[in-house]
């Protein structure tokens, strides 16, 4: 009887924090910060494209039960996280709330086009939204979670607190062992599919020359493709950095015909499979260019 | 000394003109409250094996008429999608949505033909209810079934279903009224729904009077209004990469169909239900390509009388006729879709004073499209019907062979679509 009436209390009593996140590297941050008082809801999947999510109606149960919601911003979920969040509709899930973080607002973005118009392509107005590829950005998002956890669950500030300083002591060590590793390849130029590793490239010093595609979100083209060899036999880049999810048929061909290196690059955890954590994603990164 | 004055007071005021301040430090501007808005052309090149006129007057008998083409009765003039021959312009369609306060959204849909604007879709939405309820107000498409509450654009083929356009005409379920939802807090998707609305959809429902003095007979009289009630609940999950979508659904109203003005003078009036069930499944093979299918069932019970000349005081009517489409889409990349859709309705029970009327069932029509987009803003569709449910005046069955080319673009901020 006594078991049954427990049954009945509201969930909630004993539950962690629901928190919701739009990408696998979010849900691993919060999870570092937020330990065993919360449950990091992950949305979308590392394998697949950042900006083509599927709102799949599975998604609007996880915003609908959320008890915050943590987002990248910078347009990088226009195309699938307002009609969940409008399905959901969870006041605690909807921008504005007190419960909801844009996490783009607390980073310097690069790359805001001096120029909106989509005869560019698909543009980000903001900047370039992939800013989580620069390892002294995750410090920074870190930081903005930890407040934000507080904000929201001020009794158990002291553990987030903790939290923070302990990741952000191991994550200072890597970067400088990331630095070392990286040191080398200073001024080196590469070619991508997309921008998305703007921010690394920007760490680490790497010059990108040119990408697959002939703007942001417009397909390749056979005309591009023959200027970017060109401009390869010219310019001689070290290598394609080419994201998981766009088909490689088109950097393989520009392979053949210039002899050009492609590594793949993951974009987030889980993007392969042997990413399973912040540091294995970096450590991989750091490591995939010769 | 004055005039010193004036001309430096005239040109301080010229150079602080000139000196146009950005946006941000404008104190009274409001311009970052500009809704979202966007633009959506929709036209179409037709060519079709009958022509535009002998159109007009094919019917599914029993069921609907007036289904391709235009036509006119009460003085307006009805074009459906890609009515004629040669170039169509359907609609111009402009969307402005935006927040209200913290408590609301609004959205607004306007349809501009060539014959005038009409108010598609004008409603609000809370925002802050919790408890995963929402309430919706104001005109706009049903959640009933799949299909009914997308817009025309974002549809897979450049027509309606023949089941959803013969039983509720090209605009489906679209009405006036108040939409509550709840989805339940469990880690399934469910979703349950209710809908009051005035029920004046021309093809199906209607609660107006309609005069009978013209065929000798008195009038019908007015049902209250509101008065079509709808209930839904719809189901998700997933299996890997594989979502299924479910939907049952139902509609209860009254029907006053008004056709005094027509040749052949007649009126219905009718208790009427719709019961409905979909079913979407949809795979993806990686972020650009995936294969849909998609199924929806519809069958409608009507109830009551008919009124003609021969029978100015009524002669009792049933109809209970059933129908459904299942569509298969694949999307190859980001640029390359096709498709296929079989459509049909295989019930047809008339039955004028309990005698059943025999009218034709197994009415049927095949499509298949591709289409190629330059962007998420520009589409071209390629898309051919064979439609065997029309008769003519005759009753003879026509096969109409359709091949449609559209072209459908937009411009500016247009929300995501949900699934």
């Amino acid at each position: 009887m006594n078991k049954f009436l427990l049954l009945l209390l509201p969930l909630s009593l004993f539950a962690h924090l629901n928190i919701a996140v739009s990408y696998p590297y979010i849900g691993a941050l919060t999870k570092v910060i937020g330990g065993d008082h919360i449950n990091s809801v992950v949305l979308a999947k590392g394998n697949w494209d950042p900006h083509f999510v599927v709102p799949r109606p599975s998604l609007i149960s996880k915003v609908r039960s959320a008890d915050a919601l943590i987002m990248n911003g910078a347009q990088l979920e226009i195309g699938w996280l307002p009609p969940l969040i409008d399905r959901a509709s969870n006041p605690k899930a909807k921008v504005g709330a007190s419960t909801f973080l844009n996490l783009s607002h607390h980073v310097d973005l690069l790359h805001k086009p001096a120029l909106v118009d989509r005869s560019g392509g698909d543009v980000h107005p903001d900047g370039n939204p992939h800013f989580h590829l620069n390892p002294e950005n995750i410090k920074t998002l870190a930081k903005t979670i930890e407040k934000f956890l507080i904000s929201i669950d001020i009794e158990h500030r002291s553990v987030y607190e903790k939290n923070y300083l302990e990741f952000e002591k191991m994550w200072s060590l890597k970067i400088e062992e990331w630095k070392e590793k990286m040191a080398d390849k200073k001024g080196k130029k590469v070619i991508q599919f997309h921008d998305n590793l703007a921010y690394f490239n920007d760490a680490y010093g790497l010059v990108n020359i040119g990408t697959i595609e002939p703007l942001p979100g417009i397909p390749p083209s056979s005309r591009h493709t023959i200027d970017l060899i060109e401009l390869i036999k010219k310019e001689k880049p070290c290598c394609i950095l080419h994201d998981v999810y766009h088909s490689t048929k088109t950097a393989k061909f520009i392979s053949s015909k210039s002899g050009i290196e492609i590594v793949l690059m993951p974009h987030d955890i889980e993007a392969l499979e042997n990413i399973g954590d912040l540091s294995s994603l970096f450590d991989y990164l750091t490591s995939a260019i010769k | 000394m004055k005039k010193i004055l004036l001309s430096s007071t005239l040109c301080a005021v010229m150079a602080f003109g000139a000196d146009v301040l950005p946006v941000e430090k404008r104190t009274f501007a409001q311009s970052k409250f500009i809704p979202d808005i966007s633009l959506i052309m929709d036209m179409s090149y037709v060519d079709r094996s009958k022509k535009d006129h002998e159109l007009e007057h094919l019917e599914v008998p029993g069921v609907a008429h007036g289904l391709l083409g235009s036509h006119s009765h009460d003085d307006h003039d009805h074009a459906t999608y890609n009515a004629s021959n040669g170039f169509n312009l359907n609609y111009a369609e402009l969307v402005l949505s935006s927040s209200v306060d913290p408590f609301f959204t609004m959205d607004g849909v306007f349809h501009f033909s060539e014959n005038g604007v009409e108010i598609e879709e004008l409603y609000f939405t809370t925002t802050a209810l919790g408890y995963g309820t929402r309430v919706k107000g104001g005109k706009f498409n049903s959640n009933f079934g799949y299909l009914n509450e997308q817009h025309h654009h974002y549809w897979d083929f450049t027509d309606m279903p023949l089941v959803y356009e013969s039983f509720l005409g090209m605009h489906g379920i679209n009405e006036k009224g108040a939409q509550f939802q709840w989805t339940a807090p469990t880690s399934t998707y469910l979703m349950l729904g209710a809908e009051v609305l005035q029920g004046e959809n021309e093809q199906m429902f209607g609660n107006g009077e309609i005069d009978l003095t013209a065929i000798g007979g008195t009038e019908i009289e007015a049902a209250d209004a509101p008065s079509l009630f709808i209930a839904y609940a719809k189901a998700s999950f997933d299996i890997g990469d594989t979502t299924i979508l479910g939907g049952l659904s139902y509609a209860q109203g009254k029907s006053r169909i008004d056709h005094m003005k027509d040749a052949n003078a007649h009126a219905f009036s009718a208790d009427s239900k719709i019961y409905g069930a979909d079913l979407v499944i949809k795979h993806y093979f990686d972020s650009y390509s995936s294969l849909k299918w998609q199924s929806e069932w519809l069958m409608r019970d009507m109830d009551g009388k008919m009124y003609n000349a021969a029978k100015p005081n009524g002669v009792n009517l049933t109809k209970e006729q059933a129908g459904l489409y299942s569509q298969l889409i694949y999307a190859y990349d980001q640029n390359w879709k096709v498709g296929a859709r079989y459509d049909t309705i295989y019930q047809n029970d008339v039955k004028t004073a309990g005698t059943n009327q025999n009218m034709p069932t197994n009415m049927d029509k095949y499509s298949a499209m591709i289409e190629y987009s330059t962007s998420e803003f520009a589409r071209f569709r390629l898309q051919y019907d064979r439609n065997n449910a029309l008769y003519n005046d005759n009753d003879v069955r026509q096969k109409i062979d359709t091949l449609t080319f559209q072209v459908n673009i937009s411009i500016g901020a247009h929300g995501a679509h949900s699934f």
